[in-house]
């Protein structure tokens, strides 16, 4: 394997998909000092270790990895080696503009989330995600009839096996209660969110029916009415405690109107919001 | 159908993660149950919170849901709310009733050293004689003068300290009470006289005013407001009983009363509970006296370590498959223990994984493995943790024991609906045992305490006489006699490494 880097913009080889910023392999023999810099990226980058040992620092912590490792940077994070230098051994990288993916407008948003929340940016173990860079490779420089559909094809599929091996990571299935923990703090601090059930059961790494099940039989309530729960929750709050227009109590708690919040608020608690916010500021 | 068959009773438990509502026949058979939960929150390591809108929305939810699905087209007609409560919670409000942040919950541990300070003191000891609430950071005294040390701003803004059981009722009745019994769990009301505590007000820093008002269990003056009888559907007179704790209820609702009875509880921590008309008066403070009416006290002692333990034992080491989920790894687990003889061949567990309290009301205890040879496989590990957070439970009964005489259990929460549990806790005890579902308990409890209150039966002696449970499990004297011989060793461990224990604690930090 020999070391080429392939640039948007330079590589003729990439005129085709301009998702792809870069696409790269390395093979270093003896180890080079100063020439991997701490340095700030644009795009989602993807390190697939093939060989050696490599301290690198991603986003300001520093992270070993070894062979059968896949880094992920994020946009705007920092990512170099330690003590700037390159250790022997061999790698592959490529760097994706996310948002020119092929994948559904839902389906972006949703990976896009599950990366942006991960907190642990080295994926051990992680042999398919090599095997599709490699394959990437290999059609982008055979060139083959059909490598333009394949590359991206296999673009895509990388993002996807990335976020279903993070969801894996980061939520445990042997602890339903502290992974619906962390989905519940997500709800809370995106609340205004329109989220869909795909969305919630995407976070957490499951199906939507295994989703939807575990969620019901672990707070007796399908995953929609434990976010309408939440929704009122806060919107009881705000309206006990500020005056703030209902509108915006509405809009802030995810509701799409204020008909919308104030239909489903009298249902639920027999009150329209504004005679609940009279009840409770005048009397007592 | 008769009117008088379609009359339904409705008990509503917030526990502590969940709400469960049973109705009730008049005759204490279950017409229809729904449960919905809530979550804790920590955002410090020792903070337990939940959001009191989020209980009440909870509760409002599944009410309705059981009314709407089970109960009004049923043809029933709801005569009666009775509630229960976990105990311990804390929740300050402002002097329009509405919530100063979080509630404060059961587990929260952040008032440890206010708890350290107190409890060697001769005030510590008075408050506790008084209160019958032993000196812990569970305690809502405690809680309240850590809020006075180290939150002024929320503590000088509050116009009441509810519970949260205290705020639901309020919500949906416009009153701000508490009952004898949660009120008995709160470290403030004396357990003698049925008025609050001056001393523990005094070292709380607050007055009676700050509190709710206090209130027999069988309190019945409160209303469902006007927009919740519509939105409901429930007649204006449907009469609200102020119920007590769940501890209590769930007592009741097993029918242990009087002598000879105990009723143990395990779920994820645990209890043992014995109930009479004295006091259990313990020099070394090591039980609570909680009230259930005025003539009765529901007395024992609680457990950190319960089913938690066996939970993170099955989390860590459990079979891993590729669906994973806890309670087969659990099961399987148990199957594994049972292939290995009563007393794990000399391998012996300290369940004290997140400090214990009775009866060592030791924060620091941690646990050990003890006594390991080369013949000692896995399955060997997974008996070990068993037996050892059941030795544990075993210490409290036999520690109540030198109060009162027990002939029989009755066990009940979800870890000792295993069979090989529930034969354990009967060897270990050498006592036959009953097995009844918790929640189920308590929900019978919170039925027995309100026919009781419509005169349905005449005392709430002769209502837990109604509760007939078939004796399940009964002792095998060899297991016990193996058991005791290292139940010795255990206990003796549990206080030797006292100071190791300390030294330990402060290296994890």
């Amino acid at each position: 394997m020999n070391s080429y880097l392939l640039q948007q913009g330079r590589s003729k080889e990439l005129e085709l998909f301009p998702h792809i910023i870069e696409f790269g392999s390395k093979k270093i023999q003896t180890i080079q000092f100063n020439s991997f810099p701490v340095e700030k990226t644009a795009w989602l980058r993807a390190y697939y270790v093939l060989d050696g040992r490599y301290d690198w620092i991603i986003d300001g912590m520093s992270r070993i990895l070894y062979p059968g490792d896949l880094a992920l940077i994020l946009p705007e994070q920092s990512f170099g080696g330690a003590r700037e230098l390159l250790d022997i051994g061999a790698f592959f990288w490529i760097a994706l503009d996310m948002n020119r993916s092929y994948l559904s407008t839902l389906e972006s948003r949703s990976i896009q989330k599950i990366l942006l929340l991960n907190d642990s940016p080295v994926i051990a173990g992680f042999k398919e995600g090599g095997h599709i860079l490699q394959l990437i490779g290999r059609e982008l420089s055979g060139q083959e009839i059909g490598f333009q559909t394949r590359i991206n094809h296999l673009t895509d599929t990388l993002l996807i096996l990335i976020a279903r091996q993070l969801t894996k990571q980061n939520n445990s299935q042997r602890d339903f209660p502290r992974t619906f923990m962390k989905l519940e703090q997500e709800l809370r601090d995106n609340l205004s969110h329109q989220w869909t059930v795909e969305e919630m059961a995407a976070l957490v790494g499951l199906g939507t029916t295994a989703f939807t099940e575990k969620v019901k039989s672990f707070t007796g309530f399908s995953p929609i009415s434990y976010l309408i729960n939440i929704r009122i929750s806060e919107a009881i709050k705000l309206l006990k405690r500020t005056d703030i227009n209902l509108t915006d109590v509405a809009l802030d708690t995810g509701f799409y109107s204020s008909q919308h919040f104030s239909t489903t608020f009298k249902k639920l608690t027999g009150y329209t919001p504004s005679q609940f916010r009279k009840n409770n500021t005048d009397n007592l | 159908m008769n009117q008088q068959h379609s009359d339904c009773i409705l008990t509503i438990d917030m526990g502590t993660g969940a709400v469960r509502i049973f109705a009730f026949d008049l005759n204490g058979a279950v017409i229809g149950s729904m449960k919905g939960s809530y979550p804790t929150f920590h955002r410090e390591p020792d903070y337990s919170e939940q959001d009191p809108e989020q209980v009440f929305i909870t509760v409002l939810y599944v009410l309705k849901n059981l009314l709407n699905e089970r109960i009004h087209p049923g043809g029933h007609k709801v005569i009666a709310i009775c509630f229960s409560g976990a105990m311990h919670s804390v929740l300050p409000v402002d002097k329009k009733g509405i919530p100063l942040g979080n509630a404060i919950t059961w587990s929260d541990n952040r008032g440890k050293r206010e708890a350290q300070a107190l409890k060697g003191t001769a005030s510590g000891k008075a408050i506790y004689d008084a209160t019958g609430t032993p000196i812990h950071p569970m305690s809502p005294l405690i809680k309240i003068s850590w809020m006075k040390h180290h939150d002024k701003e929320r503590f000088d803004h509050t116009a009441r300290f509810l519970s949260l059981k205290s705020y639901i009722i309020q919500q949906l009745t416009g009153e701000h009470i508490i009952d004898y019994s949660l009120a008995s769990a709160t470290g403030l009301f004396n357990i003698h006289t049925f008025t609050w505590e001056q001393a523990a007000l005094d070292h709380a820093g607050i007055g009676a005013g700050k509190l709710p008002d206090l209130v027999p269990v069988f309190y019945s003056k409160p209303r469902l407001r006007r927009e919740y009888q519509t939105s409901l559907g429930l007649a204006p007179d449907t009469k609200i009983i102020a119920g007590a704790s769940d501890g209590a209820l769930a007592t009741l609702g097993a029918g242990v009363w009087g002598e000879g009875k105990a009723t143990i509880t395990i779920e994820q921590s645990g209890a043992v509970r014995v109930v009479g008309n004295k006091v259990l008066k313990d020099q070394q403070q090591r039980f609570f006296n909680y009230v259930l009416t005025e003539n009765y006290y529901v007395s024992g002692g609680p457990t950190n370590n319960g089913g938690v333990i066996f939970e993170w034992f099955a989390k860590e080491f459990g079979a891993f498959r590729k669906a994973f989920d806890l309670d087969d790894s659990m099961d399987q687990l148990i199957l594994e223990a049972s292939r290995i003889p009563a007393g794990s061949d000399g391998m012996l567990f300290l369940p004290y994984l997140l400090g214990e309290r009775a009866p060592i009301w030791n924060a620091n205890a941690r646990g050990v493995y003890f006594g390991l040879n080369m013949q000692h496989s896995r399955q060997h590990f997974i008996r070990a943790t068993i037996e050892g957070i059941l030795y544990e439970i075993y210490s409290i009964g036999k520690t109540l024991e030198e109060h009162r005489a027990i002939h029989t259990l009755s066990i009940n929460g979800s870890f000792t609906a295993y069979p090989f549990w529930a034969q354990m806790i009967s060897d270990i005890f050498d006592k036959p045992v009953q097995v009844k579902d918790n929640s189920d308990s308590i929900g019978l409890g919170a039925f027995l305490l309100t026919a009781t209150e419509m005169g349905i039966y005449k005392s709430l002696e002769e209502a837990a006489r109604v509760v007939d449970i078939p004796t399940m499990y009964r002792p095998d004297k060899n297991d016990h006699e193996v058991y005791m011989r290292y139940y010795k060793v255990f206990e003796r461990l549990s206080s030797k490494l006292l100071e190791d224990f300390e030294e330990i604690a402060g290296l994890q930090g």
